[in-house]
């Protein structure tokens, strides 16, 4: 029961960007289309998977001064790897994200995660957390590209579907990010309160 | 002391081990990225030289960042191809400078031409910046190709 609900917790009920309001840097940053936030999620999935999974496994062992460099190490070695098998294996996809791959290092979800949970919490429900916790961040990122692209350049996943001249170019600018995130979070917000 | 020489001890083992697990994924993705990165520079050479000639590659400065430009020039020093490799323009906006219906407007052009936005070029509504700096960055590769020969 409680595997469940920390696997699920993060989807909706605890959504590291529109409940937590964690991680708001990248959001902002490669929303602004939907491939790119797909493939920033895969990414964050990866190094969040792996990172809770690592903490939650040398936790016994992780002095509680030096925990927090610990984790940087962990998290910046994931991130390495995952930088290093995109520029191999889907450079396209490595040249839309640039300089944000690296900047996974101090995505605040990642590292929040690793001191929240994973260092309080056994192996598996830390694995379920770092999942549910992906999945409520892919959730949220490719809601946000798919609303931005359409609204903002006339097609989805690059796939044009009116002419983006009567496109209103400001929802791929920074400010469509914080429109658009903030239409979501009240309309969120709204149903939680519909449901209670 | 002694517990400070203890962390910094626990720190360094996972420290090596991190480095060595580094060591292990780039002894095998390194010769693919090189390759990658090969491949790519070579295709982006073959599309902006459709016939002989030379690729100058040029970076003039943009609205926000350089702009990395590859231009392919023939021998009579006429530009045949232009490509935009990397840049960091306002997207929607200055970023629209990589669409070929900008960039084909420079085929054909030579450094006797002005090559100024307004007089032979039509410049990106609400990107003026971006738009100048790839005319600037295609007068720089005309007269690099001339100085070349």
């Amino acid at each position: 029961m409680s595997l469940l609900k920390d696997f699920n917790q993060g989807i909706i009920a605890e959504n590291p960007v529109l409940r937590l309001m964690i991680g708001l840097c990248p959001v902002l940053a490669v929303s602004n289309n939907a491939t790119n936030a797909l493939g920033m999620s895969a990414a964050v999935a990866f190094v969040l998977i792996c990172s809770n999974w690592v903490v939650a496994m040398i936790r016994k062992i992780t002095p509680d001064e030096i925990r927090i460099p610990i984790f940087i190490i962990v998290i910046s070695t994931f991130v390495t790897i995952s930088d290093y098998v995109m520029q191999a294996f889907t450079p396209e996809l490595h040249h839309a994200l640039g300089v944000f791959v690296p900047l996974i290092v101090v995505n605040c979800i990642i590292l929040g995660r690793a001191e929240a949970f994973a260092y309080r919490n056994p192996v598996l429900n830390s694995i379920l957390d770092g999942i549910g916790m992906s999945m409520g961040f892919a959730l949220a990122l490719v809601s946000i590209g798919v609303i931005r692209e359409v609204l903002g350049a006339g097609s989805v996943f690059g796939i044009a579907l009116f002419n983006p001249a009567v496109a209103a170019t400001v929802m791929i600018l920074p400010p469509g990010a914080f429109i658009t995130i903030g239409i979501l979070m009240a309309f969120l917000n709204k149903m939680e309160n519909k449901v209670q | 002391m002694g517990k400070i020489l203890k962390l910094a001890f626990i720190l360094a083992v996972f420290c090596i081990i991190s480095a060595g697990s580094l060591a292990f994924v780039y002894m095998f993705t390194q010769p693919k990225i090189d390759l990658n990165r090969k491949i790519a520079y070579d295709l982006s050479v073959k599309e902006v030289l459709p016939q002989p000639g030379k690729a100058v590659s040029v970076s003039p400065r943009g609205y926000s960042g350089p702009i990395n430009m590859l231009v392919g020039v023939d021998r009579l020093g006429k530009l045949i191809g232009i490509m935009i490799l990397n840049q960091t323009e306002t997207p929607g906006l200055g970023a629209n400078v990589s669409r070929p219906i900008f960039l084909n407007q420079f085929i054909g052009k030579t450094d006797k031409d002005p090559i100024e936005p307004k007089i032979d070029i039509d410049a990106i509504t609400g990107a003026t910046i971006s738009s100048r700096a790839v005319c600037s960055g295609v007068k720089q590769a005309l007269e690099k190709a001339r100085e070349a020969k």
